[in-house]
């Protein structure tokens, strides 16, 4: 662990660790598979409270502070991307809430997650991916009410969510200024989900499209005023880029455990393969590529902390590791050579995982787009 | 209902343990755990707790980092925890660690103003596996026991334990207050939530002494013992086995049948 962490954070570590070993590691294999949601895993875990590390002390959480979050969301990742991936994607629906809510609407959403709730970020549409202001979703105000039309795509927990962030245009003629958002409850007349995407990794991560047919919502359902929401969700976005980084992280220090455990014990030309300096530099080359991206998440962690412009770190945390974790696992693949291709060891499954973290909050050519124009500005 | 569970830190029993060059265990850099059958005992003790109301206070026998398994314990049930620590207790055998239990429910008794009605402890430690220090306790204490309870019910003021033996079952009516040693039920212990995790690290863990047990120290530790350990030794290493795996069932019990035929196993 490249974080300093506190002995109680170390306490909480070694919980986590051994809930994962026990529980997530192995029997996330067959998931992988079948694509099922493991229900009774996810069960176990919201009930560890693994689900809500977020949640902040005075809504009823444990107030936790980010750099242990990270930790223990690299533990999650480290076992199962998927597994990491349905855990943290709730606390990014709350993210919006916490910034831009009312109390009441914060105290709803945490209550929601604390009883053991999911929830569902609505920002990305078919046609609106990195082009979030391109969005064809529209809220239009009638009386008290917004009535929502529309459809967003690869949303996470979105067949399992009692609650959604939704983004929505109520004035398309002022671009992204005229982006709203809302908290809409699972039970809203007029929201439904689609069968989820059989996706090529973070397999027991349950994603599919949120259609919006008239559905009308209160306008106490709106996240601060009208034409807020693309700020919001950039907002939102900021934060959450680093976790994904953390992410990211989970699967290369993952990859880095299987490549050397197996080079420990895989035997040629009379010895085993990590006595040989092509491979021993390989590790080292992954190890360097993990901690270094793992420090970068620590460092935006920190700007966080600080009260600090974390906007260009937070990207850079996310593209970096992101990008890595995909080599890193192609490298352990390369490691356990013909084993690694087959589906019966680990390491293929890390590749199939990883790719998602160059795309998912934003893809590594937005968090690119973010980073140079905080380094070129405005000219 | 006020129960009591007995608690002992041990080397963490899915590492193996060598000897050292003075042929003592290497167990330094083994990480401790509450032993696999007291944690059973608090879960047994959760899950009746939870049915039948109550406290339930843990205890353990050992240095002050026995409170590291203690904290855990009062993240998964237990509401209040007591470390036993004197180095006079050192290298005590299962009959002076039971007399040392006895003066400690005693003393918590005392400082808690209760009277014990349970007293769980595992069936036995993973380290020294003798499974005498639960029948000796309640020798001491002067009240029923049961060995090797896999589940309980209560019956009145008495309670209904089903036994594990080597055959099958009994099932046994004790009086309360009774001392139960846990086996291994068909669930497994919960895992620690992370809020009653945080909440149990704040916990306080009182600390008692021999002065405020009042124990005689003519009847613990290593010189004091009834049992003397000579030497210790390795188990011998089991030969490797066979693996039969034929492509059908049928043929791959013929082999066995085969295999266990030539060696006059039948």
């Amino acid at each position: 662990m490249g974080y300093i962490l506190s002995d109680e954070t170390k306490d909480l570590l070694a919980d986590v660790k051994k809930f994962c070993d026990n529980e997530v590691k192995e029997q996330c294999k067959a998931y992988d598979v079948s694509g099922e949601w493991p229900k009774e895993i996810y069960d176990k875990a919201v009930e560890m409270g693994l689900s809500t590390l977020e949640v902040p002390k005075e809504y009823g959480g444990i107030g936790l502070d980010r750099i242990s979050c990270a930790a223990l969301y690299e533990e999650m990742a480290k076992a199962d991307a998927g597994f990491f991936t349905t855990m943290t994607s709730s606390n990014l629906a709350l993210k919006p809430v916490l910034i831009a809510g009312t109390e009441e609407q914060k105290k709803w959403a945490c209550d929601v997650l604390l009883k053991g709730g999911y929830a569902s970020f609505c920002l990305t549409e078919p046609m609106a991916g990195s082009d979030a202001a391109n969005s064809k979703t529209t809220a239009v105000r009638d009386g008290d009410e917004y009535v929502i039309n529309g459809r967003k795509c690869f949303i996470t927990n979105a067949p399992v969510a009692d609650f959604f962030i939704v983004t929505a245009m109520t004035d398309k003629t002022k671009g992204v200024k005229g982006m709203t958002a809302f908290l809409v409850s699972k039970d809203t007349k007029g929201l439904s989900t689609t069968n989820h995407e059989n996706k090529m990794g973070i397999r027991t991560s349950t994603t599919s499209d949120v259609v919006f047919e008239d559905m009308r919502v209160p306008v106490s359902s709106r996240l601060g005023e009208e034409g807020t929401g693309f700020i919001t969700a950039m907002k939102t976005l900021d934060l959450s880029r680093t976790f994904v980084g953390v992410g990211a992280v989970g699967i290369m220090q993952r990859a880095i455990d299987e490549a050397v455990a197996y080079s420990k014990t895989r035997i040629t030309f009379g010895k085993p393969i990590g006595k040989f300096e092509a491979i021993q530099f390989m590790i080292a080359d992954m190890e360097i590529k993990c901690e270094t991206a793992r420090q970068m998440c620590v460092h935006a962690i920190d700007l966080m902390d600080n009260g600090l412009p974390f906007s260009k770190e937070s990207a850079i945390a996310k593209c970096y590791a992101g990008d890595n974790a995909v080599q890193v696992a192609l490298d352990a693949i390369q490691i356990l050579g013909g084993y690694g291709y087959s589906r019966e060891y680990p390491v293929e499954k890390l590749l199939r995982d990883a790719k998602i973290f160059q795309i998912y909050e934003g893809t590594n050519q937005v968090q690119r787009m973010v980073i140079s124009k905080n380094v070129i500005g405005k000219f | 209902m006020e129960i009591l569970v007995c608690v002992k830190q041990v080397p963490d029993d899915s590492v193996k343990v060598v000897l050292n060059g003075s042929g003592q265990p290497a167990i330094d850099k083994i990480a401790p755990v509450a032993n696999a059958f007291d944690t059973y005992a608090l879960e047994m003790a959760a899950r009746f707790k939870e049915a039948n109301g109550g406290t339930i206070t843990a205890v353990s026998i050992g240095p002050d980092e026995f409170k590291t398994s203690l904290k855990n314990c009062l993240a998964v049930g237990a509401d209040k925890a007591y470390v036993v620590t004197d180095a006079s207790y050192d290298g005590s055998d299962s009959l002076a660690t039971a007399y040392v239990l006895s003066k400690a429910v005693a003393k918590i008794e005392e400082l808690e103003g209760v009277k014990f009605d349970i007293i769980f402890c595992g069936k036995e430690t993973t380290d020294s596996t003798t499974a005498l220090v639960g029948p000796e306790l309640a020798e001491k204490l002067g009240v029923g026991v049961v060995t090797c309870v896999t589940e309980l019910a209560l019956n009145g003021d008495k309670i209904d334990a089903k036994q594990e033996t080597e055959e099958g079952y009994n099932t046994i009516e004790v009086a309360m207050p009774a001392v139960l040693t846990i086996n291994k039920p068909h669930y497994d212990p919960r895992y620690p939530t992370m809020k009653s995790k945080m909440a149990a690290r704040r916990k306080q863990i009182p600390t008692l002494t021999s002065a405020d047990l009042g124990t005689d120290a003519s009847l613990v530790g290593a010189a004091n013992s009834a049992v003397k350990t000579i030497s210790l030794s390795e188990p011998t290493k089991k030969q490797a086995g066979i693996k039969i795996n034929e492509k059908t069932f049928e043929e791959t019990f013929a082999k066995a049948m085969a295999v266990m035929t030539e060696a006059k196993i039948f």
